[in-house]
């Protein structure tokens, strides 16, 4: 991977070598990667600031554009934990190309128009992407966006039935890479008709550490990760003045060729002998072949009839089915629990198959009977069922010549329906109020097998309702373009839920404030809260979040000197419910908090002295109290001086720290230091 | 954590909602008061420009009056060069803003006329010189602005479940994300997944701050965007959450492994999603899950007695475990040790292999 980084920017060192000599003159541009604080306001806000900011300059004439960022990264010593670190931030010290974002232009537009490339963080780092957009208007349009992401996940506290015996080896853990690759072709795009293509390609692939359970034991085992799935679809638009429909065809093919082995001594979780006996592994091969493919189908429609009509509906339908076969081979010594012998092997086999139907359908419309009235309805329905068989042949080999087979058949179905009503009125009271009143009603039904463990294969089914009706209130008050208020509050009064956890009695309330005070400054304040509960007995449900966040954007002068914005962020979470603690059926209660602070920030300063140098301070950190305390620390350091007219140099520090109260040998902090050079074109 | 204590009283959860309600409504009320004073001229201005007639009819299928002045003298079409003449600047960027094209389209009429497809005709404006003469987008109420829009954009898909959408309902008008007279190809939208992020975080800090956690989705990293998981033109689903394939949560566009179907599925999946049991901006417990220790998650469902209660209260599955899994075991602990299937498995039951 770093052989094919290094590749990719000798090459575009060449390309920038060669294009700096016919760029013409240009200030230097910030890269795209570093979002500046007035990228984060909505356009509109930008707009307010100055009057000049709705006359953006004209782009130079040129056939590139952009600019490309290499260098080179060293990681510190990791001081702590190594695999918390690398299960949080896991970058790597090596050449990287930090990012790139080219514009080419053709004004003669022979092939295209214009070819957009933008990649990030590419030479073995654990993000990685690229993006090109080609288009010519009114031709084609073409995009491909792909990402090579690195998931990696070993938490020694995570899944340790045996932290207590001074274990450190978390029993599911993972070192995968997940690559991503989606492409679409549009052509003749603004057009009446206009079909389209498009692939997507999702793949795992790597190695990490899972249990083999055998009843009175389980055993950490290797496991090869190895899944993907790839998607087509095409279809047509027709966009039409008053009316559009999108008619599309896809499918998917999907595998899944999870494998788990072992070979040699394995004593298992289990430190005491069982009867005597130690119950081990010795040999082990679990090979999953999952084999699915899928349908799936979309009609879009929308259309505005009248002057005061709007309407829409959609129809989906998916059919994913997966054909399964699976086999799995154990030597060791084991335990038959019901029968309390021992047997020495097994060998299971299992052929089955799944499907499951799922349609959906949402119609809704906007109505204007007055100029200041609004009513918006919507109904949405949405629903599947899984059904499911499989045979499953069991060989326990107790000795040569006791051998104990089984054939057990399993048919499962889980069935889901649920439905949507929602109306909603707006009243403009005046131009710059907007009053919201609003019902929602949700209801729908479902089937599962009974949990009941008695009859673990044939048990009953068992059926569960969802009633909910909501009340939605909300209030849009513009004062100016500098001011903007909203609130929401929504009320529920359930009647039947699906699980003890989800909604039931609950109110939640949103107000989101934003005040422009000065051309250069923005204030910002969001407050949620949301209140839930179940007061059924045996349940006793309470849950309850608040978030309030304040946020300041400050650019004094238009950022000609310096530039600010930051958000602290005040959270809080209960939640009591109660539980039954299985030994011995007595109630308990599950009390849950996190209390937290984020804060996240970033001063920006230009060097007068020096055209073009910038400094930047800033970083985010996260301080959390209650069930599971934690701190995260990432403050930065950037610093960008020029060079020469199209070359900058640019170095940054970051740090990552991590502690915990609860798991301290979890906690790591680490130094990462980079430095490069910025060609702009 | 095991033993039992007295919860919260039921009344205390709503005393302290309404306590947020008014801390919020107090910040509200400050911050009127604040523009109030900072803006003595705010209050005083005109309701709202003058805005073309409701509906305005392209000028190829209607006559060229389209607003309603003052002085009953309807405004009319002066084309793109007029406008360049004093908006000089804009009119170059926007030769290369992806709305170029409006002016070269027949269909609707508005061939020579990009600036006032969106902005109305402009002949008062351009005689008068002032603001309150022309129809502007980002000054306009919401639902004006994107009627604007949606005049050309209605028939497209991406606006199919506008009308359901959160954005739309909270008065967010499309000229809050989308920049239209920026040029370059990411000048309407943001399109790299960082400049997607910060857009979105403008207003949305608060769920930004989830990210800033230990464990969660690489965003602030740039591997992805808001988009990759939300549509923030609308959807079927609720929260915007985008849909792959057809109509399947965004969610298995990555996580194919999860999507199934099972031969024997885990229901609160189905029926309820991810966040059943993860949180899936951001959080301060490994695997993003909602509870710092997993038998808590696995319990807090798993704790129905088939009793008449539950059946009374209509409550799916979630059976206690059996006694033989004592908590005092670090075994039983860690539940995903044995049912290490939880998202749903293709052999056993109990979700064991």
């Amino acid at each position: 991977m770093k052989r094919i980084g290094f590749l990719l920017l000798l090459s575009l060192l060449r390309l920038a070598g060669g294009a700096g000599t016919l760029a013409a003159q240009q200030e230097p541009k910030p890269a795209a990667a570093e979002v500046k604080p007035d990228e984060a306001k909505p356009a509109e806000e930008k707009k307010t600031e100055d009057t000049a900011a709705e006359s953006p300059s004209p782009a130079a004439e040129q056939w590139i554009s952009g600019n490309i960022d290499f260098g080179y990264r060293w990681r510190s010593g990791v001081g702590g934990n190594m695999q918390t670190y690398r299960s949080v931030a896991n970058y790597g010290s090596g050449p990287k190309l930090f990012g790139a974002d080219l514009l080419i232009t053709d004004p003669k537009s022979r092939l295209f128009d214009t070819l957009s490339l933008f990649a990030t963080t590419w030479g073995g780092d654990p993000n990685q992407t690229l993006r090109v957009a080609v288009q010519k208007r009114g031709v084609y349009r073409f995009q491909t966006d792909y990402r090579d992401i690195a998931y990696f996940n070993y938490l020694s506290a995570y899944a340790n039935p045996n932290l207590s015996l001074g274990s450190m080896m978390s029993e599911r853990t993972y070192d995968i890479r997940r690559r991503y690759l989606n492409s679409s072709l549009e052509l003749r795009p603004g057009k009446r008709i206009i079909p389209y293509l498009e692939f997507s390609h999702d793949a795992n692939d790597g190695t990490g550490i899972t249990t083999f359970e055998a009843q009175s034991n389980q055993y950490p085992v290797n496991n090869r990760v190895w899944d993907g799935q790839n998607v087509y679809r095409g279809g047509v638009r027709f966009e039409m003045n008053r009316w559009h429909i999108t008619l599309e065809q896809g499918g998917s093919t999907f595998k899944d060729d999870n494998r788990t082995y072992w070979s040699g001594l394995n004593n298992g979780n289990r430190t005491t002998p069982y009867f005597g006996q130690n119950l081990t592994l010795s040999n082990l091969n679990q090979a999953y072949g999952i084999r699915g493919s899928s349908i799936f189908e979309k009609v879009i429609a929308t259309a505005a009839p009248t002057k005061w009509l709007n309407l829409y509906g959609q129809f989906l339908y998916a059919e994913p089915k997966n054909d399964i076969t699976y086999s799995e081979n154990a030597q060791g010594n084991f335990l038959l629990l019901s029968a309390l012998s021992f047997y020495g092997s097994s060998y299971d086999t299992l052929t089955g198959a799944a499907r499951q139907p799922h349609t959906s359908a949402t119609f809704g419309f906007e109505m204007r009977p007055f100029s200041r009235l609004r009513i918006v309805d919507s109904v949405m329905t949405d629903h599947y069922h899984t059904a499911s068989a499989g045979v499953l042949a069991e060989q326990l080999f107790f000795t040569a010549a006791n051998v104990q087979s089984a054939i057990t058949p399993a048919v499962d179905r889980l069935v889901y329906n649920y439905n949507q009503h929602e109306v909603n009125a707006f009243f403009d009271i005046t131009s710059k109020i907007t009053l919201r009143g609003g019902y929602r009603f949700v209801w729908g039904d479902a089937q599962v097998r009974s949990s009941t463990l008695n009859e673990p294969l044939t048990g009953p089914f068992e059926s569960g309702e969802l009633r909910r009706h909501v009340g939605i209130a909300g209030l849009n008050y513009r004062l100016s373009q500098k001011l903007n208020v909203n609130f929401q509050f929504e009320a529920s009064d359930g009647i039947r839920t699906y699980f003890r956890t989800d909604l039931q009695d609950y109110r939640k309330a949103n107000a989101r404030a934003r005040y422009q005070a000065l051309a250069s400054l923005l204030l910002t304040a969001n407050f949620t809260v949301m209140n839930n509960r179940n007061p059924v007995p045996t349940v006793d449900y309470s849950f309850q979040s608040r978030t309030n966040t304040f946020g300041v954007e400050w650019a004094p002068q238009g950022s000609k000197y310096f530039s600010f914005y930051g958000d602290y962020t005040r959270s809080s979470l209960r939640s009591d419910i109660e539980y039954l603690a299985p030994q011995f059926l007595n109630w308990e209660r599950s009390l849950y908090r996190e209390n937290a602070h984020v804060g996240v920030g970033m001063l920006e300063m230009k060097l007068p002295q020096l055209p073009g140098a910038e400094l930047s301070l800033g970083g985010s950190v996260f301080i959390s109290s209650g069930s599971h305390p934690s701190r995260f620390y990432e403050p930065v350091g950037r610093v960008v001086l020029p060079l020469r007219k199209h070359v900058n140099w640019t170095a940054e520090w970051r740090f990552y720290g991590v502690s915990d109260i609860f798991y301290s040998y979890e906690a790591f902090r680490a130094h990462i230091f980079q430095t490069g050079l910025r060609f702009t074109l | 954590m095991l033993k039992r204590t007295a919860g919260v009283p039921p009344h205390a959860a709503e005393v302290r909602l309404w306590a947020d309600l008014r801390v919020a409504f107090f910040f509200i009320a400050s911050l009127l008061l604040l523009s109030a004073v900072a803006l003595p001229g705010a209050t005083q201005e005109k309701a709202a420009p003058p805005q073309p007639a409701a509906e305005q009819k392209p000028p190829a299928a209607s006559t060229e009056a389209a607003a309603e002045p003052e002085n009953n003298q309807p405004a009319t079409y002066v084309g793109s060069e007029t406008c360049e003449s004093c908006h000089e600047d804009i009119a170059k960027a926007f030769k290369k803003n992806p709305h170029a094209i409006v002016g070269t389209e027949k269909r609707r009429g508005w061939e020579g006329k990009a600036c006032e497809s969106c902005h109305g005709p402009g002949s008062k404006h351009a005689e008068s010189v002032s603001p309150t003469d022309i129809f502007n987008p980002a000054k306009a109420k919401p639902a004006a602005a994107d009627r604007r829009c949606l005049g050309c954009h209605a028939g497209q898909p991406t606006q199919a479940g506008r009308i359901q959408n959160s954005h739309a309902n909270n008065q967010v008008s499309c000229v809050q994300c989308h920049a239209v007279h920026k040029n370059g190809p990411n000048g309407l939208v943001p399109r790299t997944p960082v400049a997607i992020n910060a857009q979105c975080k403008g207003c949305h800090n608060d769920i930004w701050a989830s990210f800033q956690k230990p464990f969660r989705h690489r965003l602030p990293e740039g591997a992805m965007s808001c988009v990759d998981c939300h549509n923030p033109h609308g959807s079927a689903l609720p929260r915007n959450m985008a849909v792959s394939f057809a109509n399947e949560p965004s969610c298995f566009k990555c996580h194919g492994d999860k999507r199934g179907p099972f031969v024997f599925e885990h229901a609160p999946i189905r029926e309820d999603g991810c966040g059943a049991c993860h949180e899936a901006h951001g959080s301060a417990n490994p695997r993003m899950l909602t509870r710092h220790e997993v038998r808590y998650v696995c319990l807090e469902c798993h704790s129905n007695l088939p009793n008449p209660q539950s059946a009374q209260a209509g409550l799916l599955g979630g059976s206690p475990p059996p006694a033989f899994h004592d908590l005092r075991s670090p075994q039983y602990r860690n539940c995903t040790i044995c049912h290490l299937k939880v998202h749903g498995s293709y052999v056993n039951r109990s979700l064991l292999r």
